[in-house]
């Protein structure tokens, strides 16, 4: 998949290094956010008039918490807790520069060509931004699980569920290829549907209105969604031909103790890979029952569960949590360890949507019955805050009409009046807009990070002398000197004309560079000199500017001459070009000289494209173009 | 009427499910033309004899180096064979060879990677020396895409989708026809010709292409005759006349053109050898060889029109000329890539393992190989990666 894979190594120091900075970067300023609005929030309520303070004071947590349908608490206190611990995964080291590469690709490896068409975007997307996605997932992730945490209740709570769902969906899409649903192999026992498909059915249910929890209805269409899933599940998992109903094929394990024994392979503590391992021992010995044991469970738990036949619901709710964990454990190795774990797999979501039906189902709070008076507080998340209750302390409405309440001393009011929570949410979307901003900014921009470069090229010392001058002809078979290059920058390589790897990807580097400068480039010649001793002819230029699509780039110049000339060159600028034997390509000295328009040389760095990626290309082409920005603007 | 609703949607999303899970089964495609031989394969020329081998590692980590030896005219013995690959490119994607005719070899570079262009190289003194400066379009991956005329020193190449001529030495190319023109001309279409595979000059330079035919029992050559596409191939026997016929290999040596034909596919597949006799454009066939569902790996011809055949599994076949039958060697030896004969019978295989080329040789009275030389070359691992 091109431009999937970001080509460097996930441990690469320099990424990590500047992942970590970035994390901290934000995550202080994230703190100072946090304390700003408390700062803001305390000194505000000294600012309302006496009478409004002390109706403010009677609202609080547990009043919200008492009035939350039991149901939608499991589902918000337990996601919120699953973001934040995904958030923490997201913040591994090697997740910047690894995720594309040993998650999104592999999980996209078996999906159908438009499925990995649309995911090879997201993860072009995040290979040429990585710090920013990934510092982006971590805070978007945190946020969001802070913000289900702290507002228990109102408009801010069911905000906070469908950012949830929302972000929920980006992961299942480009994260999860659509929980590979449309791969083979599809099998509950391995994470069918994916686990933030849950995550966004939890949002959906978390974000309805307080008055769809005041009926068992909703609890019933809960468990009968997941009962067709279930009973849905089971028939996959019994249908003949995938693997399953064997321990072992032809001494090679089926396709559950395949799956198993991989993930035993996983670095983790040995006593959990000891579990995984019996358990595949056991299903290799036993895969027939195994498979059985499995497909009569989940049907019997889809069965009970679109029945909701109340003689059976609990125990068949409570058997299902324990058949999810055992699962969770033996199947799905707690989903997180080896590798870049970035949740802990389906299991542990899927009970709680489960649990939660059933709470909807069996404990309709009585005085959940109503929603928040919202005509009082309309469109206003913090003054809609709490529900109707009779010992709602009176607090002074402010006076109705979005203009009148927009006004500063009626927002001053709102924010002083709302609750630890309001203010809480606010700050959890603080966290959660610090991560998304950077990386919207950064997809706006055309150009990629300099990140991977900077991590191929390593540290660029500044320099200024006088280039050596020389006299080459173009491709055109014009000539073309040191001279008439003067008043320009210049960004100056090496190639060899007839090179199969490397020289194409540098070119197209160069070419790139050209395009970012958009009309600065008229002031920057792209220049190349012709690195092979052999086949250095304009014959050779000529088709490698053609090959190239570079013959209508009008600062394009592939400059060649006489082999002495050549040679006097290569020496002047500290260039090897060495004939190696038995068939291989010309040995050279990888490197780009910047060049300014006085004809200084200002920098030099090694242009090795490295793995020549569409992400290091683009990378190395936002550094060439910076570089030439920064000698432009001198000049 | 709901629990109906819901058992039919249960029944849905598991059909959709297992739809997607389950692999789907292809039906089996059609027989198609035979494939080409490799690239590798001996030429015989007034300097010497030229080999071209692939050695080194995988292919598909670009750890395949393309070798060329020499056996210089009069040379025999230990160290009979010289590597001369020329130098200055990777050439992972395989070398083609064109003699002139006198002392002359051009050669040309296979696109490989990001390279779609061929740098041609030639050499007039057994490759101790290399010149440079033209270059082809990207040729085509068959050991025929690139001949040049006898004495003019005139290229022709086949690249994909076209045919290319240069009367300059390769410093400069023009665009002969379209493969889909010589389809569409009259010969074409009496062949159905479904591809080309083969360049040459006819031993009078005229522009001769060849391919393979999806209409039974017609030999796809065809020669430029004033500036119409003419079916230029030999007629085929009764034996052959019901089997679509693909030219693995066309080219001119010694005052004649040579050709090596597939007919059917598959255990019915069968060989034929064709020369056309020195003077004139009379086609002489050779007897079919039935090839048993072997492929052809690699086909050289040698002096006189001598073919020699590697097959897979280990097998060899040579034709000693054109009025002998096909003679089937001892099994060859472990990496044999291309046969080269000589005179009176003699047979040589080169085989490689790694970055060690060996040269092995049989008579027509022997049983087995004797080993006659190895050579070793300095590969460069990794440098195409």
């Amino acid at each position: 998949m091109p431009g999937m894979n970001s080509g460097i190594n996930i441990d690469d120091p320099t990424v990590t290094a500047a992942f970590r900075a970035a994390l901290v970067h934000q995550g202080l300023i994230a703190l100072a956010i946090v304390v700003l609005i408390a700062l803001v929030w305390t000194a505000s309520k000294a600012w309302l008039p006496p009478r409004v303070q002390a109706a403010a004071a009677g609202h609080g947590p547990a009043l919200a918490w008492s009035a939350e349908p039991a149901g939608r608490r499991l589902l918000r206190i337990g996601f919120g807790l699953l973001w934040v611990f995904d958030g923490i995964l997201q913040a591994q080291p090697a997740m910047a520069a690894g995720l594309p590469s040993q998650v999104i690709q592999p999980t996209a490896a078996s999906s159908p060509g438009w499925v990995q068409h649309l995911v090879n975007w997201g993860g072009t997307t995040w290979s040429y931004h990585p710090i920013q996605a990934g510092a982006a997932a971590v805070w978007i992730q945190v946020g969001i699980g802070i913000w289900l945490l702290v507002a228990p209740h109102g408009l801010w709570s069911r905000a906070g569920g469908l950012v949830s769902a929302s972000w929920g969906l980006v992961v299942w899409v480009f994260g999860e290829s659509f929980g590979s649903i449309f791969a083979p192999g599809l099998s509950w026992l391995f994470g069918a549907p994916g686990a933030v498909l849950f995550y966004c059915m939890a949002g959906v249910l978390v974000a309805l209105p307080l008055a769809a929890w005041s009926t068992p209805r909703l609890g019933r269409g809960v468990l009968a969604v997941m009962g067709v899933f279930f009973l849905g599940m089971a028939v996959l998992q019994a249908w003949p031909g995938r693997g399953f109903w064997q321990g072992t094929s032809g001494h090679q394990p089926g396709s559950l103790a395949a799956m198993t024994q991989s993930m035993a392979q996983t670095n983790q503590p040995s006593a959990v890979a000891g579990w995984v391992n019996a358990f595949t021992a056991f299903d290799e010995a036993h895969g027939f029952a195994v498979n059985l044991f499995v497909v009569i469970a989940l049907a019997a738990a889809g069965l009970a569960m679109v029945t909701a036949w109340r003689r059976v619901l609990f125990p068949a709710v409570a058997a299902t949590v324990v058949l999810c964990l055992a699962t969770w454990v033996l199947v799905q190795d707690f989903g997180f360890f080896g590798g870049l774990g970035t949740d802990p797999n389906s299991m542990i979501p899927m009970a709680l949507v489960i649990v939660g039906g059933y709470l909807a189902l069996t404990r309709v709070p009585m005085a959940a019955a109503e929603e928040a008076p919202e005509p009082a507080h309309d469109g206003d998340p913090a003054a809609a805050e709490e529900p109707a209750d009779a010992t709602e302390p009176a607090v002074p409405a402010p006076a109705s009409g979005w203009r009148t309440r927009l006004r500063p001393a009626a927002l001053c009011q709102s924010f002083a009046t709302a609750t630890v929570s309001s203010v809480a949410s606010v700050g959890a979307l603080a966290i959660v807009i610090l991560g998304a901003a950077p990386m919207a900014a950064a997809q706006a921009n055309p150009s990629a990070s300099t990140i991977l470069a900077q991590s191929l090229v390593g540290s660029v010392a500044p320099m200024d002398y006088p280039a050596k001058g020389f006299q080459l002809t173009n491709q055109d078979g014009r000539t073309v000197t040191s001279a008439t290059l003067r008043g320009k920058v210049v960004l100056l390589t090496f190639l060899d004309p007839v090179c199969t790897s490397d020289c194409p990807l540098i070119a197209q580097e160069f070419r790139a560079a050209g395009q970012l400068l958009g009309p600065s480039s008229s002031r920057v010649e792209l220049v190349a000199i012709a690195a092979n001793p052999v086949f250095y002819q304009r014959v050779y230029t000529e088709a490698f500017t053609r090959q190239e699509g570079l013959a209508q780039v009008p600062n394009w110049q592939f400059l060649t001459g006489s082999v002495a000339a050549l040679r006097q060159v290569w020496s002047d600028y500290g260039i090897d070009a060495e004939v190696e034997p038995g068939g291989s390509m010309i040995g050279h000295t990888e490197v780009a000289y910047v060049i300014d328009a006085s004809g200084n040389v200002r920098e030099e760095f090694s242009d090795d494209p490295g793995p020549g990626t569409t992400a290091t290309q683009a990378s190395y082409a936002s550094m060439l173009a910076d570089a030439a920005r920064q000698y432009l603007g001198a000049s | 009427m709901k629990r109906r609703g819901l058992a039919a949607s249960v029944i849905l999303v598991v059909a959709a499910l297992a739809a997607c899970g389950t692999q789907q089964s292809h039906g089996t495609v059609a027989a198609a033309a035979a494939p080409p031989p490799s690239l590798a394969l001996s030429l015989d020329s007034a300097a010497g004899t030229w080999a071209t081998v692939q050695m080194g590692g995988s292919a598909a980590d670009y750890n395949n180096f393309w070798q060329l030896f020499v056996r210089p005219a009069g040379a025999s013995g230990a160290d009979s064979w010289r590597l001369v690959t020329p130098p200055g490119m990777a050439d992972n994607g395989g070398l083609l060879l064109a003699s002139t005719g006198g002392r002359s070899l051009v050669t040309g570079f296979r696109p490989s990677q990001l390279i779609t262009f061929s740098p041609l190289i030639s050499t007039s003194d057994n490759g101790a020396h290399w010149a440079t400066g033209s270059a082809a379009g990207g040729l085509s991956d068959v050991p025929d895409a690139l001949a040049a005329a006898p004495g003019s020193g005139d290229l022709i190449a086949l690249v994909p989708g076209a045919i290319e001529l240069s009367r300059t030495g390769g410093s400069a190319w023009t665009t002969v026809a379209r493969a889909q023109s010589v389809a569409d001309s009259a010969a074409g279409r009496v062949c159905g010709l479904s591809g080309l595979t083969a360049v040459a000059f006819s031993p009078a330079g005229i522009p001769t292409v060849a391919g393979a035919c999806t209409k039974p029992g017609t030999a796809g050559i065809f020669a430029l005759d004033a500036g119409q596409w003419q079916a230029a191939g030999p007629a085929l026997p009764a034996s052959l006349a019901g089997q679509p016929v693909t030219v693995l290999r066309l080219t001119t040596s010694g005052g004649r053109q040579l050709a090596l034909l597939s007919a059917g596919a598959g255990s019915a597949a069968t060989v034929v050898a064709a020369w056309t006799a020195i003077g004139s454009g009379r086609w002489q066939l050779s007897p079919g060889l039935r090839t048993g569902g072997k492929q052809v790996l690699s086909a050289s011809f040698g002096p006189g029109g001598a073919a020699g055949l590697v097959l897979s599994g280990g097998h060899g076949e040579v034709l000693a000329d054109p009025g002998s039958t096909w003679r089937q060697l001892p099994a060859l030896p472990s990496g044999s890539q291309v046969l080269v004969i000589g005179a009176g019978g003699q047979v040589e295989a080169l085989a490689s393992h790694g970055s060690v080329l060996t040269v092995w040789a049989t008579g027509p009275a022997s049983s087995g190989w004797a080993r006659e030389q190895a050579i070793n070359v300095p590969i460069q691992y990794g440098s195409s990666s």
